[in-house]
């Protein structure tokens, strides 16, 4: 009795809470689909500037074939390299591409012969990929240039593949990294927030005096939590659809693994609402502590690019093991039979905090 | 005599809701100007119409002689406004705080040296300069306040509640400042919901919904209600109050401890048909008024109902005595609670007075097993509160001054969770709410969300669900703060009725007229319980004379103990 | 304008800061542990790369090509694969992000210049990192065979502004945009609105203080806490992460000194127009935080967002001052070239401080 009273006074109380409700609403919609929009985007459309000296039919097939894939959008066609310089200073082009004169013909000779291409390499990761597009464009363009080619060389053609995401684009990423996220935010803002409002309101103490007993509101402040983490999930399947990211694994383990997920996340928000006294600075701490766990989950920046003392940091981040779930069942449509380790991982890293977490509720109420 | 203050037809509004109608106000230089009024009245207002930080919808007020609209700023540098809330910065010192105050308000620094000197030594703050305001008493804290509201000598002080939460005796302190300051020439205008305080001001305005009713001097506004009071005393308190309650010439029927009080409307005299009923009963004579009667008079409010009969769900209430047996609470070095020993039988309404930090609240906090005392037992209910914490919960009820409610539920809704939570379900939940609720005049209230609720309304939630399983012992800390008079008188006819059903009532008050309504006193200072009583037995003992108010006896009290400690 | 006045607002708001520790906090300690969390793992560097090799020919050949690949520092040998299934579950497991296939026959084709074609298979979870992946294995099957890569037509690419295309030098100078609108708008937001919900605005409104006046005072410790926040992190980001200087530090510092002044303005301006300190920290997170982190141009190139959330990120000063700060820093470029960016930042902080002070008129309603 004393429990269910409690379960249906949280929930009641979540449904009538503006702040968290439009927390969660956005978390899990509005950012996903911003930044689905804004980051996901395949980076397409690199302004490029071009010097072409040779001017004949060859050189200007090779900028149509940089133009063509819609890597590289044509900024300008320059004289010389010297007015390339403003060009790149005021970012009105990304890159350059610099034929030389007698392109042409030296490619029908067969000789050796260098094209320049000059990156901006102030964002340097626009410009790693700027300088691998035109890595493939020209090798695609020699390819082709190599059949025309009269004498019979020696060539190996590479067909390339991507798995997973053919398309390369990283909206699929994206969706299911901010879904993730939106699980960590959830798990602990909620059980954070319902706690310190108590605290706030004095309730808590007018609990204590009531019968009901601590392992009682334990639960009945992590339960809800659960639950309603697991039913917001659903409109961002929603979303999942929407942009088309493919579904190949078993949805039903992915909610199961959310729960699990949502579990560990419980457990954080019961430990911030341990130390926070008003509802404000749970907010901060679960914005600005969470921040480093979110960093290290790979889902900003993958997490083989991190020197080996983070890569070894990121596995005590459950975000990150979730992650890999997620992306998993979706892109990958592998089964428990490849995400047992992380499922594992998400319990060992998941025990002690809700060990702690409960041994800090006691203490607190 | 100039005017301080002039208004003429002020009004305000806020969105739909009119707060306040044609004010005509006419404050004299060098008085104490109070206002007095139920919850929601429009004191605070008025009170910043006043200050030039709102404007008004109509009408128009001149302050010292400026139009608080066109000539706001000129305003603002020459009164002092104390809002209800505090207006301190809690992690700044005592002394940064007045020199805070004084600088944004071009306070030279050697009339600042000075006057802080004088303003601190009388307000007794001088030995905490280095204290951040955070970590002071409430009482001190309004003592700050106050100083830095004074610190640039304005020649108007405008105080709202100026002594809500705060213990007697700072209030005596409080009182002391303003009187210095009115006789060096300077006006005060005082928003207050005690009576005894009211008492203090040279004229008083009576302001009900946004109305001003009456004003007058406090002597004047008690003679408009003489020979309309009569005291009730009995042995059948329950016979008597059924035969006067529907009687129309009753205003008002008032349940204290030892006898009952009735106030007559204007004009009307009990009839002999009534006397003839209660001869035998109950013998009545004429007693002097005080202004909560004025107050009554002029409310256009109706007198609180009297509560419906006691339902047996109360009446069942049984073994709520409540001792304490050399109870002590040690925090470190601090002794909060110094060898207690009280025994409380059944039925009993205790009241438990003393200054801010006495330990009054860490006693309840005892008793209610919320915390382990460090020496001595107490029994509540016949529980131990060390041993048996756990089933002690399901036999007491325990309210806050901070009416402990979710403000996010409806009425309904907290009745429901907090029945749920004693382990009420079913029949016997929808029992114990339905009688809850009406016993409290909830009923039609239900659907209504609490954040929206006034004080009054919320207090009284607040009793019904401490009450809905029954409890044997009820601890109430600080009950009635923040509730204005009318609906004070309210709560405590419930809590009568409840002790009269057998519940013991352990209440904690900082509302020395509320002493009234108590079987017996305790009163605190410094951890130890220093006098226990009657209110009779509590005069004896400083062979105060009979009609000594509760104020002289509780001071009394305190100053003897004082004496003793330094002795 | 009284200056003592504005001095007493100022040291007593420089007072109650101090007093807090988790402002203080979160002020000083956040922005650098972001810095180095931003500096260490945000890189898109591809080096060191696992990748699979199943090799179906087993000739001299083919393990020279497989050879030409681990020779390379972009590659790193993770294990041989012996089937197909093999190699699917090593990319699903992640244990490797590229596999080389080479079929049997590849030698025999390529001994009679006959095409031979290989297979390379890139996991493209992100597809950042999958573009530059591909981009280098295509280079390396692409030259070989050819005893020399003068000896034909290739790519020579210039990266200027940051040959070694690090990282860190994108991410530094870009995040002093991201840091200075984090910090300092919270800490503003919260200060007014902290006096709004305590209720010591009312004195404030019943003194002589002006709006501007009071306005004023309130900004100067915040602004001296992001100068030290603004010194901390470009000395961090020069000393620690060895960025280079190639513009004018004075002339970065006073547009820092602008560009502070404008997002403490925001900050305020959110603290005039809220009312409680959780919608006033939501505010700002969504106004400000979000934003600059995302739409600024600092992680992501905003000309590769749709066209709609390029007008948006247009509303947001972070964009401008990335581009001030790289341009400054990395292009070392100055007034000449930049002075639209600092135009536009300087009208903007205008604006945000009018409006502030429009909305705080000195009544309680």
């Amino acid at each position: 009795m004393r429990l269910r009273s409690l379960l249906h006074k949280e929930l009641i109380q979540f449904f009538r809470d503006p702040v968290v409700l439009f927390l969660i609403f956005w978390l899990y919609t509005i950012e996903v689909v911003i930044c689905a929009y804004a980051l996901g985007m395949e980076m397409r459309d690199l302004p490029l500037a071009v010097v072409d000296a040779d001017g004949s039919p060859a050189s200007r097939r090779l900028v149509d074939d940089f133009i063509a894939g819609g890597n590289f959008r044509l900024a300008a066609h320059l004289r010389d390299v010297a007015a390339a310089k403003p060009y790149l200073e005021r970012g009105k082009a990304q890159a350059v591409l610099i034929i030389p004169v007698d392109f042409e013909r030296e490619l029908y000779r067969g000789g050796g012969q260098a094209l320049q291409f000059l990156v901006d390499g102030s964002n340097a990761n626009t410009a790693a990929v700027a300088r691998g597009y035109a890595l493939q464009t020209v090798e695609a363009f020699r390819m082709r240039q190599g059949t025309l080619d009269e004498r019979p060389r020696a060539t190996v053609t590479a067909q390339l593949r991507t798995w997973y995401n053919p398309d390369q684009t990283n909206v699929n990423f994206t969706v299911l990294a901010m879904i993730a996220l939106a699980g960590l935010m959830t798990g602990v803002v909620h059980p954070a927030a319902s706690i310190v409002r108590e605290k706030e309101v004095g309730t808590i103490e007018q609990l204590m005096v009531t019968p009901i007993r601590r392992g009682e509101l334990f639960i009945a402040k992590t339960v809800p939590t659960l639950l309603i983490g697991l039913v917001a999930v659903l409109p961002s399947l929603a979303l999942v659809g929407w942009f088309g990211v493919p579904v190949r694994g078993s949805l039903p383990l992915f909610l199961a693994l959310t729960a699990l997920f949502l579990f560990s996340a419980i457990a954080l928000g019961v430990l911030v609402a341990a130390v926070s006294r008003t509802l404000q600075q749970a907010l901060l701490l679960a914005f600005f502590g969470l921040f480093p766990l979110m960093f290290l989950s790979g889902t900003v920046v993958p997490v083989e690019n991190m020197p080996p003392l983070l890569q070894r940091l990121s596995l005590a981040s459950p975000l990150r093991h979730y992650l890999e779930i997620t992306l998993g069942i979706f892109l990958k449509g592998v089964g428990m039979e490849i995400l047992w380790p992380h499922a594992l991982a998400l319990v060992a890293i998941g025990m002690p905090l809700y060990l702690g977490a409960w041994l800090i509720f006691r203490r607190l109420s | 005599m100039t005017a301080a203050i002039r208004t003429t037809g002020l009004g305000r509004r806020f969105a739909s809701r009119q707060v306040l109608t044609g004010v005509e106000l006419d404050v004299r230089q060098g008085e104490i100007f109070g206002l007095l009024g139920p919850d929601g009245a429009g004191k605070t207002t008025l009170m910043q119409l006043l200050a030039a930080i709102l404007d008004p919808s109509e009408g128009q007020a001149e302050v010292l002689g400026f139009d608080t609209v066109r000539q706001a700023a000129e305003v603002n540098a020459r009164v002092g406004y104390m809002s209800q809330e505090f207006t301190l910065y809690d992690r700044l010192s005592v002394l940064e705080n007045l020199q805070f105050a004084a600088r944004i308000r071009d306070v030279a620094p050697d009339g600042f040296r000075r006057r802080s000197r004088e303003l601190l030594a009388m307000a007794g703050l001088q030995d905490v300069l280095d204290r951040p305001a955070g970590k002071l008493s409430g009482g001190m804290r309004k003592k700050l306040s106050l100083c830095a509201n004074l610190i640039h000598a304005p020649p108007l002080l405008l105080l709202d509640e100026l002594s809500l939460g705060v213990d007697p005796v700072s209030r005596r302190d409080l009182w002391r400042l303003l009187r210095r300051y009115r006789d060096d020439g300077s006006t005060v205008v005082v928003s207050t919901p005690y009576m005894d305080e009211a008492e203090y001001c040279d004229r008083l305005a009576f302001l009900d919904q946004g109305w001003v009713l009456a004003v007058d001097s406090p002597a004047q506004l008690r003679a408009r209600v003489q020979g309309r009071i009569y005291d009730v005393r009995t042995a059948m308190s329950a016979a008597v109050q059924a035969i006067l309650r529907d009687v129309p010439e009753v205003l008002n029927l008032q349940w204290l401890a030892d006898r009952l009080r009735i106030q007559l409307h204007a004009g009307a005299d009990l009839p002999p048909a009534i006397l003839a009923r209660l001869r035998g009963l109950a013998t009545l004579a004429s007693a002097a008024p005080g202004l909560e009667e004025a107050f009554i008079a002029l409310s256009t409010a109706q007198a609180p109902a009297a509560p419906p009969p006691v339902t047996p769900a109360v009446t069942e209430t049984q073994g709520g005595e409540v001792r304490a047996e050399r109870l002590s609470v040690r925090f470190g070095d601090f002794t909060a609670v110094d060898r207690v020993s009280v025994s409380v039988s059944p039925g009993e309404v205790i009241g438990w007075l003393g200054p801010n930090g006495a330990g009054k609240t860490t006693l309840i906090r005892v008793f209610c097993g919320l915390l382990m005392p460090s020496d001595g037992e107490a029994f509540v209910a016949g529980l131990s509160v060390t041993a048996q914490a756990q089933a002690l919960r399901g036999r007491i009820g325990y309210m806050s001054q901070r009416f402990s409610l979710y403000p996010d539920l409806t009425v309904a809704e907290n009745l429901r969770f907090f029945a749920g939570a004693y382990g009420l379900g079913g029949m016997r939940r929808r029992q114990a709410i339905e009688w809850a609720s009406g016993m409290t005049a909830l009923t039609g209230m239900e659907t209504r969300r609490v954040s929206e609720l006034s004080a009054a309304v919320r207090q009284r939630l607040a009793l019904a669900c401490s009450i809905l399983h029954g409890p044997a012992v009820l601890f109430l800390d600080e009950p009635t703060s923040g509730v204005d008079p009318l609906n004070r008188q309210r709560f405590w006819q419930l809590i009568q009725t409840l002790a009269s059903g057998g519940m013991t009532v352990f209440v904690t008050t900082h509302y020395l007229e509320e002493a009234s309504y108590c079987h017996r006193l305790g009163l605190m200072h410094q951890g130890r319980l220093v006098a226990l009583g009657t209110l009779e037995q509590l005069r004896q003992a400083l062979r105060l004379p009979a009609d000594a108010g509760m104020e002289a006896v509780f001071l009394g009290h305190l100053e003897r103990t004082q004496r003793e400690l330094a002795s | 304008m009284n200056p003592k006045r504005i001095a007493a607002v100022a040291t007593k708001e420089a007072k109650e800061v101090l007093r807090d520790p988790i402002t203080v906090g979160v002020a000083l300690i956040m922005p650098l542990v972001m810095l180095l969390l931003f500096g260490y793992a945000i890189t898109l560097d591809v080096d060191d790369i696992p990748m699979g090799v199943l090799d179906q020919d087993r000739t001299p050949t083919s393990r020279q090509l497989s050879e030409a690949f681990t020779a390379s520092e972009t590659f790193r040998l993770e294990r041989e694969l012996s089937d197909p299934q093999a190699m699917e579950r090593a990319l699903q497991h992640g244990e490797i992000r590229l596999a080389l296939v080479i079929p049997p026959g590849f030698e025999r084709a390529l001994a009679r210049h006959e095409p031979s074609p290989v297979q390379l298979l890139v996991d493209g979870i992100y597809s950042a990192t999958a573009t530059l992946v591909g981009g280098h294995a295509l280079a390396i099957t692409g030259s070989f065979g050819h005893a020399a890569p003068s000896s034909a037509l290739h790519l020579e690419t210039r990266v200027w502004y940051n040959p070694s295309l690090s990282s860190v030098h994108t991410v530094v100078p870009g995040l002093y945009a991201v840091i200075l609108m984090a910090f300092p708008p919270l800490l503003t937001a919260l200060a007014l609105v902290r006096e709004k919900e305590s209720g010591t605005i009312a004195q404030i409104y019943a003194s002589p203080l002006s709006s501007v006046e009071f306005l004023a005072g309130k900004l100067m410790p915040y602004a001296i806490i992001a100068f030290v926040q603004m010194a901390m992190v470009i000395g961090v980001g020069f000393l620690w992460f060895g960025v280079p200087f190639r513009g004018s530090v004075a002339f970065l510092l006073a547009i820092s000194l602008l560009y502070v002044l404008c997002t403490l303005g925001i900050g305020l301006l959110v603290s005039a127009v809220t009312h409680t300190q959780l919608v006033a920290l939501l505010a700002v997170l969504i106004v400000t935080l979000m934003p600059s982190l995302l739409f600024s141009g600092m992680l992501f190139p905003i000309f590769t967002m749709p066209y709609v959330v390029q007008l948006y990120t247009l509303a947001f000063p972070g964009r401008y001052f990335v581009d001030i700060s790289r341009g400054v820093v990395l292009k070392g470029v100055g007034l000449e070239v930049l002075w639209p960016s600092i135009a536009i930042v300087a009208v903007y902080t205008l604006l945000v401080f009018a409006l502030a002070v429009w909305r705080l008129k000195k009544k309680v309603a």
